[in-house]
């Protein structure tokens, strides 16, 4: 996926959720407040378009905590050089969901 | 992936969850689910750490869940080999044959396995059955109940006959018995003269019915379905004496479910010999069925004849109905809503199938000829599919009056076939002649207001470039039907073998 992708702001939200710490869905609804019929697909085709990359995590971890597995995301190398150019366009995205660099 | 339940999930999230995760494509439904459950389970944590009032909570799971549709709905419109999808879409000629064959062959089993429509599909299985006659009063022709005194059957039994050779009569009544299990199951007993299985030509092994005879005991036949239900199938069963309708009879036979085509539904069949048949009350009502001399069948080719038999101050009307009338009934139905859906045919859908111009002679008779073949194998599917269908329905409630069940398959069998035809036709207008697949693509070009000037209509692609579909908005005499146009070879580049519409997302 070429770095120069044109992504909606929606989209553009979820990579900078994903890129800001938020890494499994529930918490990219959470801190972008859209609804999960919009999130999943969305990180989905983030997914198919290789901007981003899943793993399971695993099932002892989730054991011994005693709640479901999670999913994580996390942004591939196609994904950030996306996301630079995507802050470009939108210049809030970074003060809308903050980065921890972002902070510092 | 292990997809465990949590405590805090309630079944109505499940429910929701497991309906979306049944419209996610089967490769991914798993992955999906398990997602969807783990995120569930957030959902309803985070309410519950931030004191949330309960419908709140409620509120958020269910709108998860229904998000889950979203996602679903989502995915199916996005997977790229939806191959659930293509099927129903029956693009290609093959996918169209196989679709139809396996509906054809699905309504052809059900109509196997029910009683009601297997009787109307299978052959007679009387012999005889154009010299043998159901007699009825007027206006009784399709009565499902008994129709005639006894005392009308002995009259005609012990008077010089004409048109008949030989009657007889049965009574269908309800009686208890004792089954080897020590139960008392409540029987559909037909009391029946003992000619009875003789006029139908049904054989039944004369060791056992002299014996009864000589032990001046009534034959009791059972029906396959009985037997097995009632006796679990005992084969010792033949010889047996059992106590029925106040009399010990003795089983002589088990009669196959498929002999009996005759009114009512029968476990057992008592015959009764002259004597303690007239010693039932000359009022109660039967059937009779009447055995037609050769020359009498002869003069009454149709199979149904009325007749006027000598009653107390005049003459009463009878109407008789072959049994092979009877049981070709269902198919002159068939016949009779096939003549109505092709009279009605051409109200609902033009019949010419449009303009193919001739390309080089071979491969324009070779195109044409598989076009035919493709809707003929339609025609040929439709016909089988329609008429078991229509019996289907008809003889679903094998208790249901015979009118009523005629009744339900010509409305059945006439709207089957009117829209199957009428499907077949607009399917086959839609089609590329070449490869028989569907035509895509569909372009609206010119204006109505400019028809007479200009063309004006719908063009349709082959996704396999081999030519354009002119379908005109409004029949003119100059474009009266849809016309094929060829694309040369030079095209052909344009198009991949593996075409397939895509939607894009972003």
């Amino acid at each position: 996926m070429a770095a120069e992708t044109k992504l909606s702001h929606t989209a553009a939200m979820i990579l900078q959720a994903i890129h800001a710490g938020y890494i499994y869905g529930f918490s990219v609804m959470e801190m972008t407040g859209l609804p999960s019929g919009t999130v999943y697909p969305a990180m989905r085709r983030l997914e198919r378009d290789e901007l981003i990359r899943s793993h399971w995590e695993q099932q002892s971890i989730a054991d011994a905590e005693q709640r479901p597995l999670r999913k994580y995301y996390k942004l591939t190398r196609a994904g950030k050089a996306t996301l630079e150019a995507s802050q470009k366009r939108y210049p809030l995205l970074t003060k809308l969901i903050p980065t921890e660099a972002n902070h510092a | 992936m292990r997809i465990r339940r949590f405590a805090n999930v309630a079944p109505v999230h499940l429910m929701l969850l497991r309906s979306a995760s049944w419209l996610v494509p089967g490769s991914q439904r798993r992955e999906w689910s398990a997602e969807w459950r783990a995120e569930l389970w957030y959902v309803l944590q985070r309410s519950s750490t931030q004191l949330s009032t309960e419908p709140q909570d409620k509120e958020d799971a269910i709108a998860f869940c229904l998000g889950a549709f979203k996602d679903a709905f989502w995915l199916r419109r996005n997977n790229p080999l939806p191959k659930a999808h293509m099927f129903f879409q029956l693009d290609s000629a093959r996918q169209c044959g196989i679709f139809l064959a396996a509906l054809t062959a699905g309504s052809l089993m059900i109509a196997l396995l029910l009683p009601g429509p297997r009787n109307a599909i299978l052959r007679s299985p009387y012999r005889d059955g154009n010299h043998l006659v159901l007699i009825s009063p007027d206006g009784y022709l399709q009565a499902n109940s008994p129709t005639i005194p006894l005392e009308q059957y002995e009259e005609w039994k012990h008077r010089t006959q004409s048109i008949f050779t030989d009657f007889a009569f049965y009574r269908p009544t309800r009686s208890k018995t004792q089954t080897t299990g020590h139960q008392t199951p409540t029987l559909s007993l037909a009391l029946a003269s003992d000619n009875l299985f003789d006029l139908l030509n049904i054989p039944i092994s004369s060791l056992e019915l002299n014996e009864a005879r000589t032990e001046h005991r009534p034959a009791l036949l059972l029906s396959q379905t009985a037997w097995h239900r009632y006796f679990g199938g005992d084969a010792q069963i033949i010889g047996r004496v059992l106590e029925i309708a106040g009399q010990r009879a003795t089983v002589v036979a088990i009669v196959s479910d498929d002999s009996w085509r005759l009114p009512n539904h029968i476990d057992a069949w008592l015959l009764e010999d002259e004597s303690r048949l007239a010693a039932l009350p000359p009022n109660s009502l039967g059937y009779i069925l009447g055995h037609v001399t050769k020359a009498a069948s002869a003069h009454e080719t149709s199979g149904q004849f009325h007749m006027l038999a000598p009653a107390k101050g005049g003459y009463d009307g009878f109407d008789c109905v072959s049994l092979a009338k009877r049981i070709r009934q269902p198919f002159s139905v068939f016949l009779f809503a096939l003549m109505l859906a092709c009279l009605a045919l051409p109200a609902t859908t033009p019949l010419p199938l449009g303009d193919y111009p001739t390309t080089s002679k071979s491969s324009f008779s070779r195109t044409r000829r598989r076009r035919w073949i493709f809707l003929s194998i339609k025609a040929a599917l439709i016909l089988p599919l329609v008429y078991c269908g229509s019996l289907d329905l008809a003889y679903l409630n094998p208790t249901m009056n015979p009118v009523s069940s005629e009744y339900i398959q010509l409305l059945a069998s006439f709207s089957g076939l009117l829209f199957s035809f009428r499907w077949a036709l607009r399917d086959q207008r839609r089609r590329c002649p070449v490869c028989l697949r569907v035509l895509t693509n569909p372009a609206r070009v010119g204006q109505p207001s400019r028809n007479f000037l200009g063309w004006n209509g719908t063009e349709l692609i082959c996704g396999k470039g081999h030519g354009l579909l002119h379908v005109p908005e409004i029949s003119t005499s100059w474009f009266s039907t849809q016309r094929w146009l060829y694309l040369d070879p030079s095209w052909h580049s344009l198009f991949h073998e593996s075409y397939l519409p895509t939607s894009t997302t972003f």
